[in-house]
């Protein structure tokens, strides 16, 4: 016969067991849209290597332009969404915290493993370890800055690109998100058997972080070529 | 001194000691099981083909019972077995298997319909019932007259001995690990269990016990080349041997596995044959029908394994750096066969050959694979010449093998064995008191504390790992496949000077605790004594059975030699064994001797064995046309095993015939 | 045999050695050097060094065929079973030997696995929980599909050699985590319909941090099995089926 604290025991460990559940599904499901938004995002983004007409456009788009009466959309779009995907973030790192070695004997045991041992999947999640510790910090700022100032187009970008030296930020974000979210979607896809082709999808992931790398840098470099054309203060860009 | 008192007490955690120790737990008893390394990697997981039980599923097994089983084991034994043991162990060997899939074994199942296998080289199509859905699947093996070795793959030592584990594990029953018994505590009437040193901290523990069961496996390591593991290097034959008072039975019957790969002598299973494989010699050309043509590859593996070596002699060898080597060709039984039913095989193949087993031959060659041989008991396990002491699996002459072993039935033997004899224990265990005398204790640790002492501190300066080799080329020279006077004269006298040379051992390594030189020590000059039970069993024994094969003496000789060899060692400073002989009462033999179907029929009669056929064949006329088989058996050898054993085993057939007898009616 | 060209080379053994129960022992490596023969396995070139160069190091070899699970150590860098690996396989004949990672440390290479997979088995219950009823063993055996019974045996080819626990920097960081053996094994008993367990009481089990929600897909387990278990596949089936059942 269970007595009633075996009953309540039981009852706690049931919950850990839900909430452990919960816990690595709300990572996973963080992580994907994280990471599918981070594909569309740099496209979009990226949509400036066809000229400031295409990204104007991509953003006039994006903001609701059809439905504002300037054309131009709302930029309250931006920050709602921007303080949507914060939410998100934070759910993920909450969540990801977990994984995080938290003691020093933790991170030793790790180190000293991955010394002996040499693997290429623990390498990388190693990097993603590392580039999520990264991205704690900066994707927050990153998005705080949409939330304040949302006003996106060919010249206000440039001009935060370029003028408020906010490449000094992508510039160690991009790699960061690129291969954390790349590697992740990689892993997420392995961890619940949602393709057994593994031997595929890290070729794919590889292929991705290259691909997204260069079309980030190269709309970086043409923001920043854009930038140091402009003279303040900054017109925006119309078509 | 550290002292464990315990009511049962099992040396060995391979299938045979678990299973003992499962048995004595099963009825309430303390049990402790010590072994030199984690259960799980005991050597009954290399066990890869399967164990012999006449279910009779298959269609290639219909007809199957008790009788046929006990019939092949006794042919294979070449009439060297106890026949009464080898009645209890057929009997039992169905519900052995039946018990482990109640433990989880995943033994390969039946599938209904239409199955293609290799026969004699051809591609045949059997059709198995709808009723045999999803029972026990049997494939063939050598010297069996039916489908009858029940498999998981080719892993079935390792499925058996995971869920015989598990169990024991289930009933936490403790297995001490890394301890290695070295000698067993007696007075000389009763053993009172053994001494043991930590392989780790290298502390001696005396285990005290009411009854102490030796299933430490068999001692092929005597041998250079093996397909044993390192482990099995007759210790727990040489603590019997060294109590001066228990005896070892059979130590000559050595058995040479016919296919070992060529060099380092790892087993490709008998059930590569027994599913089709074929042997070739240097000129691709299946040889065996030449010789054995009723048979062919699956005669018995004493048939086998001259037949190679015969043939080889004649320069058909393929020759190699290691010297001669036949082919083992199973390329014709598919790639998908091979990858699902061969798969340890395949691995093997793989990584020590460098070679895809679909496609490539396998170089192999006959090679030192089992001890028939071991320390002697009765039918209950239990040593008859020093009570308590009870023995089993292969390291035990309960002696169901006699001369030489059917494939599969080893296997069988650990887990049936194991299942009968653990219930003697326990029934020794509830009808026996556990009696301390101290003074005897303390004595043995100290003998043994003195010995350890003398390694380490005395001046000897004999290498262990030196004497051990040479001990392991002398039986390979001299004790192997085909044996002769000279040779397993010079064999003794050789080993003999080896074990004077071991009084002198000394150590490089002076460590008391985790000592590799030191454990390697106490062992040689124990494997040296055993050794020596073996060349000296095997140069007395002037005939050939089974695997006991001497050029000098080609017949069996059932005038004279239809008997056991007893060895024992009861002067610790002679430099040879004792050895006696125990007659095997043709007059009682349900089966007298004959011809086994397979080999050189050849052999010297004894007189009784007209004798005895007549009065069987009286008795068999007395019990009238209606008598069953059941009642004909026990009419001519009765044997017992444990009551709750007794039931008659049910097969398909019986349900079968009783369904058409209905629809007769 | 493509074994000979690796004749009468001179291989460098860089081994760790450690004795724990020596006060004032300290972890070193230190290197052998050893003519190659043809076929050597590091199996045999430890024992010739045992034999002529050190008599006190510490290794474990039982079956030596790739069948019992006794001899994985990393050999430079790769953790896996000593006794299958060839020499001629390291092309520069440099070879280093670690302890495997993970594991209470016997001495040198030698670590006690044992230990730990019994531990697991009584904390993780991994036997057969068998179902009431069908038990006669005097009558024929209840019936299982072939289909079953293959795929049962495909999880139960584990030889608890221990490279996977020491592969996975999850259970280096986290000492509770079941690791992939355990999962393993889960896995296989919860394929087998002779067992007992519902789904729920495997979730007890393994349904939490220190279970299937505590991987984090390192992979390090199926990259090394020297059997190719599918711990991929099997461990994702075991987190869906409860991720689903625990909502």
């Amino acid at each position: 016969m269970r007595t009633l604290t075996d009953t309540t025991a039981l009852f706690k460990q049931k919950v850990a067991s839900a909430w452990s559940a919960k816990a690595d599904r709300l990572q996973s499901a963080t992580g994907i849209l994280l990471g599918c938004f981070l594909l569309v995002h740099l496209h979009f983004e990226s949509s400036i290597l066809f000229g400031k007409e295409a990204f104007y456009h991509v953003v006039q788009f994006l903001e609701g332009g059809m439905f504002s009466e300037t054309g131009h959309g709302y930029p309250l779009l931006t920050s709602i969404f921007s303080t949507f995907l914060l939410v998100v973030v934070l759910v993920h790192a909450a969540f990801a915290l977990r994984r995080f070695p938290a003691q020093i004997g933790q991170w030793r045991a790790l180190r000293s493993q991955m010394q002996v041992v040499n693997h290429s999947d623990t390498r990388v999640w190693f990097w993603q370890l590392v580039s999520g510790f990264i991205l704690f910090f900066l994707v927050p700022v990153h998005l705080y800055t949409m939330i304040a100032t949302p006003e996106i187009g060919p010249h206000l970008s440039a001009e935060r690109v370029y003028h408020d030296n906010a490449w000094l930020l992508y510039i160690v974000l991009l790699p960061a998100v690129v291969v954390h979210a790349m590697f992740g979607l990689y892993r997420v896809a392995v961890k619940w058997g949602i393709s057994a082709n593994r031997t595929g999808l890290r070729k794919l992931a590889h292929i991705l972080v290259v691909y997204l790398m260069v079309i980030g840098l190269l709309s970086l470099g043409q923001y920043m070529m854009i930038g140091s054309e402009l003279t303040l203060p900054i017109e925006p860009f119309r078509p | 001194m550290k002292l464990i008192y315990t009511d049962s007490l099992v040396v060995g955690a391979g299938l045979a000691g678990l299973r003992v120790a499962i048995a004595s737990k099963e009825r309430g008893l303390d049990t402790v099981v010590l072994s030199l390394i984690p259960a799980k990697r005991s050597h009954s997981a290399a066990a890869q083909g399967g164990m012999q039980a006449s279910l009779g599923n298959t269609v290639k097994g219909m007809g199957d019972d008790e009788d046929v089983h006990f019939q092949d084991t006794v042919k294979g034994s070449d009439w060297g077995c106890d026949q009464d043991v080898a009645r209890m162990f057929a009997h039992c060997a169905p519900k052995a298997v039946r018990e482990l899939a109640n433990w989880g074994v995943p033994w390969t199942r039946i599938t209904k319909g239409p199955r293609q296998v290799v026969v004699n080289a051809e591609k045949v199509t059997i059709e198995e019932a709808e009723e045999a859905h999803g029972l026990i699947n049997a494939r063939d093996f050598g010297g069996t007259k039916k489908w009858r070795t029940c498999y998981t793959a080719d892993g079935t030592g390792h499925s058996l001995l995971y869920a015989v584990d598990n169990k024991a594990i289930s009933m936490d029953i403790p297995v001490h690990e890394r301890m290695e018994a070295l000698s067993l505590i007696h007075d000389g009437k009763r053993c009172h269990g053994v001494v043991a040193r930590c392989l780790i901290t290298g502390e001696l523990i005396a285990y005290v016990a009411k009854s102490t069961t030796i299933a430490t496996g068999g001692y092929g390591r005597i041998y250079e080349v093996s397909t044993n593991a390192i482990i099995c290097e007759g210790v727990g034959q040489a603590l019997a041997l060294e109590t001066g008072v228990a005896k070892l039975g059979n130590m000559e019957a050595v058995q040479f596995h016919p296919t070992a790969i060529v060099p380092v002598g790892i087993l490709t299973t008998e059930g590569c044959r027994g599913d089709g494989g074929l042997l070739r010699d240097k000129d691709g050309h299946r040889f065996m029908p030449d010789y054995e043509p009723e048979k062919k590859e699956l005669a018995s593996r004493d048939v086998v394994s001259r037949r190679m070596t015969e043939h080889m002699r004649k320069g058909k060898g393929v020759d190699s750096p290691y010297g001669p080597h036949l082919w083992l060709d199973i390329t014709l039984l598919g790639r998908k066969h091979v990858e699902t039913n061969l798969r340890e095989v395949k691995e093997i193949c793989e990584n020590f050959l460098g070679i895809d087993p679909a496609k490539d031959w396998i170089p192999v060659r006959p090679t030192q694979h089992y001890s028939m041989g071991g320390i002697r008991t009765d039918a209950t396990g239990q040593s008859p010449h020093l009570k308590g002491l009870f023995s089993v699996g292969e390291a035990a002459c309960w002696d169901m093998h006699g001369f030489n072993r059917l494939g599969g039935n080893s296997l069988a033997e650990t887990v049936v064995g194991g299942m009968i004899i653990g219930k003697y224990v326990a029934d020794f265990c509830e009808q026996n008191t556990l009696e301390i005398d101290t003074n005897l204790v303390e004595s043995f640790v100290a003998k043994l504390q003195t010995e350890i002492d003398q390694l380490i501190d005395g001046e000897g300066t004999e290498n262990p790992f030196e004497l051990k080799q040479q001990m392991q080329r002398i039986m390979m020279d001299y004790v192997g496949i085909f044996r002769n006077g000279p040779e397993l004269e010079k064999a003794v006298s050789e080993l003999q000077d080896l074990l004077k040379r071991a009084n002198a051992l000394g150590l490089k390594c002076k460590k008391r605790h985790a000592n590799p030189e030191l454990v390697e020590a106490l062992r040689v000059k124990r494997m040296l004594k055993v050794a020596l039970t073996v060349a000296a069993g095997a140069a007395a024994r002037t005939e050939s059975r089974g695997a006991h094969a001497r050029e000098d003496f080609p017949q069996r000789n059932d005038k004279d030699w239809l008997n056991r060899t007893l060895s024992s060692w009861p002067d610790a400073n002679s430099l040879s064994p004792q050895l006696e002989y125990e007659q095997l009462d043709v007059m009682k033999m349900e089966l007298p001797p004959g011809y086994r179907g397979y080999g050189i029929d050849n052999a010297i009669a004894h007189p009784d064995t007209e004798k005895r056929e007549q009065q069987i064949a009286d008795i068999i006329s007395q019990l009238g046309p209606d008598a069953d088989r059941h009642q004909k058996q026990a009419a001519l050898m009765p044997f017992d095993v444990p009551e709750s054993l007794k039931p008659k085993n049910e097969r398909l057939s019986d349900t079968l015939n009783s369904g058409a007898g209905e629809i007769a009616k | 045999m493509s074994q000979q060209m690796a004749k009468g080379r001179t291989l460098t053994f860089s081994i760790f050695r450690y004795d724990p129960q020596m006060p004032d022992d300290k972890p070193k490596m230190v290197d052998y050097q050893i003519e190659e023969a043809p076929g050597m396995t590091v199996f045999i070139a430890l024992n010739q060094l045992r034999e002529q160069q050190d008599p006190s190091l510490q290794f474990d070899f039982v079956c030596r065929a790739g069948i019992c699970g006794s001899c994985a150590m990393v050999i430079n860098g790769m953790p896996t079973l000593a006794c299958r690996t060839l020499t001629s396989k390291f092309a520069d004949g440099k070879i280093k030997l670690m302890p495997l990672p993970g594991f209470e440390l016997i001495g040198d290479l030698s670590v006690n696995t044992g230990k730990f997979m019994r531990e697991i088995a009584e904390r993780l219950k991994l036997w057969l929980h068998p179902k009431t009823g069908d038990d006669d063993i005097h009558r024929l055996e209840a019936p299982m599909s072939p289909e079953e019974a293959a795929k049962l045996y495909e999880l139960e080819r584990c030889v608890e050699c221990g490279v996977c626990v020491s592969a996975c920097a999850t259970k280096q960081m986290r000492d509770t985590f079941v690791g992939a053996v355990g999962l393993m094994k889960i896995a296989r008993f919860e394929l087998d319909s002779r067992d007992a367990r519902s789904a729920d009481d495997f979730y007890h089990v393994i349904g939490n941090q220190d279970g299937v929600f505590g991987c984090m897909t390192l992979l390090g387990c199926q990259d090394n099995c020297p059997k190719d278990l599918p711990h991929m596949q099997q461990i994702a089936y075991l987190r869906r089926k409860m991720a689903v059942t625990l909502v």
